[in-house]
């Protein structure tokens, strides 16, 4: 049985039978047996082959019938993500939507966007903390306003100072922070936003036939990436504070943020493999929304017909702009 | 667009542009009318930088249809230097396009130290008070000095640039310089370049709104407490086209009735 993202149920490919996850199912889970070098050993329930998984993994798929397998006590207990955001786009439609997307690379190369070289693409289930944040601000700054006016033969510039106050009450709601030690971060920042009225209670169901991990950071430790990663709206939120002054001089700032509650999320992503001279390239794709990113390689051909091109056009503009002005076109 | 045509209609493009920009200033076909253009009563220069002059003045006065003349004296006989220049206009009957016609006259007196420059018919309007008075202003250091070629050579330089201006435009605006064109250029197409590369991975779709719960976050306690002004005043410097300090300009009548433009100094 694996998850379908289309009808958001269970499905069994060969007799197409559904099942609905919102539905107990009656099944045991298996018994985990423990190797040596933290891998774990469990059975397929389909065709009872013996299968090592690695201590992150929380869901795989069995190499030997490609049946999903969830190795319940990763998802139980403490380790039991509150929330999940089940796939909402399909294997199928995820290598179309890449295609497309290699297709609009304006810098990249004409090999690459005709290639058609997916190496792999693996639907994971990465795991989140969603952090309810609630930052203080409390900013002292020394502010101006300026005025000018014409009296007689003289200019006038009248600088008003003032002693300004804000205190700002700030609430972020599910900020992200992905709590695995593979997945490139920068990437999966990139990767937002999700969109959160997809949320589903977790039930273990949602990862048949995909992978899946546990987290591998605590919330307490991913705190201060969460911290950095509202600082700079925190910081937009300060100076829209202070509109209508000419110049804001901060004096003293405290901004004080406390984690209120932190949801543990799996969100599913599709990493794609792509080959291209010799290199892999590695891409990730939203799998909720399907936005990509990724570092496609570049074409240097590419760039310089770009910039020469509007080096060109606008130095023509400008030339236009010139003439028009009233100075020599050239 | 493919990279290769891309490449090669940058490379056309840019060729074009350079070409056009060569032929901009065509080493104009020397004119063979033998009109003086220089007359150098004090004797500042020698028949080498004279002829020099003359050619050049011939070559840039054909391309703006303006004779540029330099006049140097040793003493004006006890005339006005303006008055001087108006009487020799008004009696030489300069001119490119016909007698009396388009002119361009510096004229210098070494005795008084009076510098003076005017525009008559064309040049009245293409070489305004302003602009006679911006080529004075930067020609005045080098006749100070004792750098009389140097100095002509400029000052048929400029005119010559500033009439390729529009009247009343200002012809030193940033705008019209080459080098600042081109930089705004290269600038524009680097950012959008990097623009596009940055993004060409997925671009950050994220704004301080996202996450925000907008209901519960806000201003909770502000304060605006004035505490001083300080106020500053400038004269306001009156910009009239005479301006320029102790003499100006402001143009003229010739006794023959002529209007022209003019700038007058001190070097």
């Amino acid at each position: 049985m694996v998850f379908d993202a289309g009808t958001g149920k269970l499905a069994c490919p060969s007799c197409r039978t559904q099942i609905d996850i919102g539905e107990p199912d009656g099944r045991h889970e298996p018994e985990p047996k423990s190797g040596t070098d933290g891998t774990v050993a469990y059975h397929c329930d389909n065709c009872g082959a013996d299968l090592m998984a690695l201590p992150e993994t929380a869901a795989t798929i069995c190499a030997f019938c490609g049946a999903g397998v969830v190795i319940a006590d990763r998802v139980a207990g403490e380790l039991s993500p509150h929330y999940v955001i089940p796939f909402a786009i399909s294997k199928e439609e995820a290598v179309k939507a890449f295609r497309k997307w290699c297709r609009n690379g304006l810098l990249t190369p004409r090999g690459f966007l005709t290639a058609d070289r997916i190496n792999s693409i693996t639907g994971i289930y990465v795991p989140f903390w969603l952090y309810d944040l609630n930052s203080r601000v409390k900013v002292r700054a020394a502010c101006t306003k300026v005025r000018t006016y014409k009296r007689g033969d003289y200019l006038y510039t009248e600088t008003h100072y003032y002693d300004v106050y804000r205190e700002l009450d700030l609430h972020y709601v599910k900020v992200p922070v992905d709590a695995s030690a593979k997945m490139d971060d920068a990437f999966m920042d990139r990767l937002e936003p999700y969109r959160y009225d997809g949320l589903k209670a977790f039930k273990p169901a949602y990862l048949a036939g995909f992978l899946a991990e546990k987290y591998q950071f605590g919330d307490d430790e991913l705190l201060d990436r969460a911290r950095d990663k509202i600082r700079g709206f925190i910081e937009s939120a300060i100076s829209s504070s202070f509109s209508g002054y000419a110049t804001v001089t901060r004096v003293s700032e405290t901004i004080d943020t406390r984690n209120m509650k932190s949801h543990y999320a799996l969100l599913p992503v599709w990493l794609i493999v792509y080959d291209y001279h010799d290199f892999k390239h590695n891409f990730a794709m939203n799998g909720q929304t399907g936005k990509i990113v990724g570092k496609p390689p570049l074409s240097k051909a590419k760039i310089a017909a770009w910039f020469g091109g509007i080096a060109a056009g606008t130095l023509l503009v400008m030339k236009t702009l010139s003439w028009a002005l009233g100075g020599g076109f050239l | 667009m493919s990279a290769k045509k891309g490449m090669a209609a940058a490379c056309l493009m840019s060729a074009a542009l350079g070409l056009l920009l060569v032929f901009a200033h065509p080493a104009a076909a020397e004119t063979g009318r033998a009109k003086p253009l220089v007359y150098d009563y004090a004797d500042l220069l020698s028949d080498g930088e004279e002829s020099a002059l003359r050619s050049l003045a011939a070559e840039l006065g054909a391309e703006r249809e303006t004779d540029f003349l330099i006049i140097t004296l040793d003493g004006t006989g006890g005339v006005d230097i303006q008055d001087y220049v108006a009487r020799f206009y008004d009696d030489e009957a300069p001119g490119y396009d016909r007698r009396h016609g388009n002119a361009a006259m510096l004229a210098i007196d070494l005795e008084e130290r009076d510098l003076f420059l005017a525009g008559f018919g064309k040049a009245e309007t293409w070489l305004d008070d302003g602009r006679l008075n911006k080529i004075r202003d930067r020609i005045t250091p080098l006749l100070s000095e004792g750098e009389y070629y140097k100095a002509f050579e400029k000052y048929l330089k400029l005119a010559h640039d500033y009439m390729g201006y529009r009247p009343g435009v200002n012809p030193d605006n940033i705008l019209f310089k080459a080098w600042f064109q081109i930089a705004v250029s290269l600038a524009v197409a680097a950012v959008a370049v990097s623009v596009m590369a940055a993004s060409s991975g997925g671009r950050i779709t994220v704004n301080a709104r996202t996450y925000l719960d907008e209901k519960r976050s806000g201003v909770v306690d502000r304060s605006d407490r004035f505490t001083h002004k300080t106020v500053t005043r400038t004269k306001i410097e009156k910009s009239s086209s005479g301006g320029g300090g102790g003499f100006g300009g402001g143009g003229g009548v010739t006794p023959g009735g002529r209007s022209f433009s003019s700038s007058r100094g001190k070097f």
